[in-house]
């Protein structure tokens, strides 16, 4: 294949919780540890985990809203790390992002048509005033808003056209990649199911590349050629869409998948249920970062990190007993 | 085509229904509007002057020198004078028409007064005059000219300063916000007082040392607000999505924050306005305001302490402060209300 769009290499963030300052020893959350992946033109990637497991992290860090400690992230092939100034301005053109609250992510006191001209404006895509205008009206309608709502304010829209407006904000720019951060978890279902075919035509239409970041793995299945597992920073399983579901390597996959709800009779026969909650890692984890909760746990499992193994091309799980899942 | 926001519709709607605050607006308003032409109403330079069948109008804003009238010299004209002399009086057809109040706040009246000034309340000086033989009405009346004007230019002043220094500290926090607090914090321990005696020692009092003065310290509280809502707002997403469209961060600052974060500002200014006017008083009272001759509330106050029995000195700037105060205090309680995001009001 050709050079991925956005190549994540080791990737770390660490948010510091508390200082003490008289000894100057920090305690840090590691919300994102050792993360490596690619995004290759026109693929859909999704990012599958709990709340809290550090993938809205991830996708903030790619668009420079946070810096990561430790790390890069290659834009087709460039370091992006020393990006400032004009070079941000380049990379951010290229890579956006739309936001999980459709509420909080929309100016309350400007018009749509100020919304999703805001981009074309900054980044002297059209400078004529009428032909913006004219792009803006069509970027609605492509987004399945009439084009009259231009002058309406955010409030004056339910989330789901909410939603099409921030989506509309970001293709108005051409972007190469888009970072859906849990784009749909704020609407009701009926809602979620548009959106996503929306942002799947629009996909086709205008070859772009999608970072869908979610919690739900069945969405994130019918949206993504391949898909990230998360757990607690770590990417703990990676393949694609089909053979994640076909052949699970790893038993948070597993636990996860079962726990779609599914229609039928015997819809919770092969349910896995998990012992123990998500703890916010403070320490560094010696062994792997499911141990203390997986239900197949041994002792190698506390003393070595499980490294990536490819049972079948492309599909990489991070368990010790990954053929035996 | 262009709606203005919902938002701001609803809250311009909820302050036209508070009576009170808006009763009290409009009054200020229309009372500030006139005193632009206090010249007009309380002066001894007459609106209106036929000299030898040629008029002659608005003394106050034109020079006329005394030979215009047939006097002898090229400096301005002593119109009550001029009124009583014979080359004016023989002239049929010649009148001075002055205003409702003709006497101006800077001239005594020593010649015209029958008793020692202070003069009671008589029926040339409703009011009375001060112990220079000033009409305590006119130089009420330029007084609140000077008290708003004084309280507006800081008003403005301040809002420009503690908007700049607040929205930049809530907006970059960390280090900068810290240190500017901290600096801030030295400022507003500085004593005030003693720092307005000094200048007006080193620079002379006057109207512009004084504002000088006095806008050094008066942004701080309000970029305490401007801070704290730039620390709320630059977290939501909207400020972040600006941000990867590629807005710059002055943009930011004051096209996508900023709007959000006007309410502190408006429901600040008149209770600013209040207590601009109030210190100003207060220098006037204590002598370290404005310079002597400029009419002013404090000043007036400050005499009828030195003449305690002469009750009008006192009695009636102190009725006009407190009115002021109080329509200032109502439209600010109004605003509030207005901006409150509660739907109840308490104030109807």
């Amino acid at each position: 294949m050709s050079i991925p769009i956005i190549e994540v290499k080791k990737l770390k963030k660490y948010f510091p919780v508390r200082a003490n300052i008289l000894f100057m020893q920090k305690e840090y959350i590691r919300a994102v540890e050792n993360v490596s992946f690619k995004i290759y033109p026109q693929e859909t990637v999704g990012l599958v985990g709990e709340s809290g497991c550090g993938k809205t992290t991830i996708g903030r860090m790619i668009v420079h809203l946070e810096q990561p400690t430790r790390g890069d992230i290659y834009y087709t092939g460039e370091n992006t790390r020393r990006f400032r100034g004009k070079q941000l301005k380049a990379y951010r053109k290229k890579i956006q992002y739309i936001f999980q609250d459709p509420y909080s992510s929309l100016n309350p006191r400007k018009i749509v048509y100020n919304i999703i001209s805001m981009g074309l404006r900054n980044f002297h895509i059209i400078k004529d005033n009428r032909k913006r205008k004219e792009k803006v009206s069509e970027i609605l309608e492509q987004v399945g808003l009439p084009p009259d709502y231009l002058f309406n304010y955010p409030h004056e829209f339910s989330g789901g056209q909410r939603q099409r407006i921030s989506i509309a904000r970001t293709i108005a720019v051409k972007p190469d990649l888009i970072i859906c951060d849990e784009p749909v978890s704020a609407l009701d279902v009926s809602i979620q199911a548009q959106v996503i075919n929306l942002l799947k035509e629009l996909k086709n239409e205008l070859y772009l590349s999608i970072l869908f970041i979610s919690h739900d793995l069945a969405l994130v299945k019918h949206i993504s050629d391949r898909i990230l597992v998360m757990y607690r920073g770590y990417i703990v399983e990676s393949a694609p869409s089909a053979s994640l579901f076909e052949n699970t390597s790893h038993p948070y996959t597993k636990a996860l998948i079962s726990a779609i709800p599914e229609p039928g009779l015997d819809a919770h026969k092969g349910r896995i249920i998990l012992k123990g909650d998500v703890t916010a890692v403070t320490g560094e984890i010696k062994g792997c970062c499911f141990e203390d909760r997986c239900y197949m746990s041994r002792d190698i499992c506390k003393r070595e990190p499980p490294l990536g193994r490819q049972l079948i091309p492309g599909h990489v799980s991070y368990c010790h007993f990954a053929e035996k899942v | 085509m262009f709606k203005s926001s919902p938002e701001t519709t609803r809250r311009i709607k909820r302050f036209f229904k508070i009576k009170r605050a808006i009763v009290s607006l409009f009054i200020l308003i229309i009372l500030y509007v006139i005193s632009f032409f206090s010249e007009l109403i309380a002066n001894d330079k007459p609106i209106l002057i036929q000299y030898n069948g040629k008029l002659y109008f608005f003394a106050a804003y034109n020079l006329y020198p005394d030979k215009t009238f047939g006097g002898n010299y090229d400096t301005e004209t002593q119109y009550r004078e001029l009124s009583k002399t014979d080359r004016f009086t023989s002239t049929k057809g010649n009148f001075i028409l002055f205003p409702p109040i003709p006497y101006s706040p800077y001239t005594s009246n020593l010649n015209e007064l029958t008793k020692n000034p202070p003069t009671p309340p008589d029926g040339r000086h409703l009011l009375g005059t001060d112990d220079r033989g000033r009409d305590v009405f006119a130089r009420l009346l330029y007084g609140f000219r000077v008290s708003m004007s004084f309280a507006i230019i800081l008003l403005i002043i301040e809002i420009i300063i503690g908007v700049i220094i607040g929205a930049l500290q809530g907006y970059s926090g960390g280090f900068f916000d810290l240190t500017a607090q901290r600096f801030i914090e030295i400022l507003s321990a500085l004593p005030f007082l003693y720092i307005i005696i000094l200048t007006g020692n080193i620079f002379g009092q006057g109207f512009n040392t004084l504002i000088i003065v006095m806008s050094i310290f008066n942004w701080i509280g309000l970029s305490y607000y401007i801070r704290a809502e730039f620390l709320r707002i630059k977290k939501f997403q909207f400020v972040d999505a600006a941000k990867l469209l590629g807005t710059g961060d002055i943009k930011i600052l004051f096209s996508e924050i900023l709007p959000n974060a006007l309410v502190p500002i408006i429901t600040f200014a008149p209770f600013s306005l209040i207590a601009a006017i109030q210190t100003l008083s207060a220098l006037d009272y204590l002598g370290f305001g404005l310079p002597a001759p400029t009419p002013s509330w404090g000043e007036l106050m400050r005499q009828g302490m030195e003449h305690l029995s002469s009750f009008w000195l006192s009695v009636y700037p102190f009725i006009a402060l407190f009115l002021t105060l109080l329509l200032l205090a109502f439209v600010g309680e109004g605003l509030r209300e207005a901006m409150d995001p509660k739907e109840y009001a308490r104030m109807e």
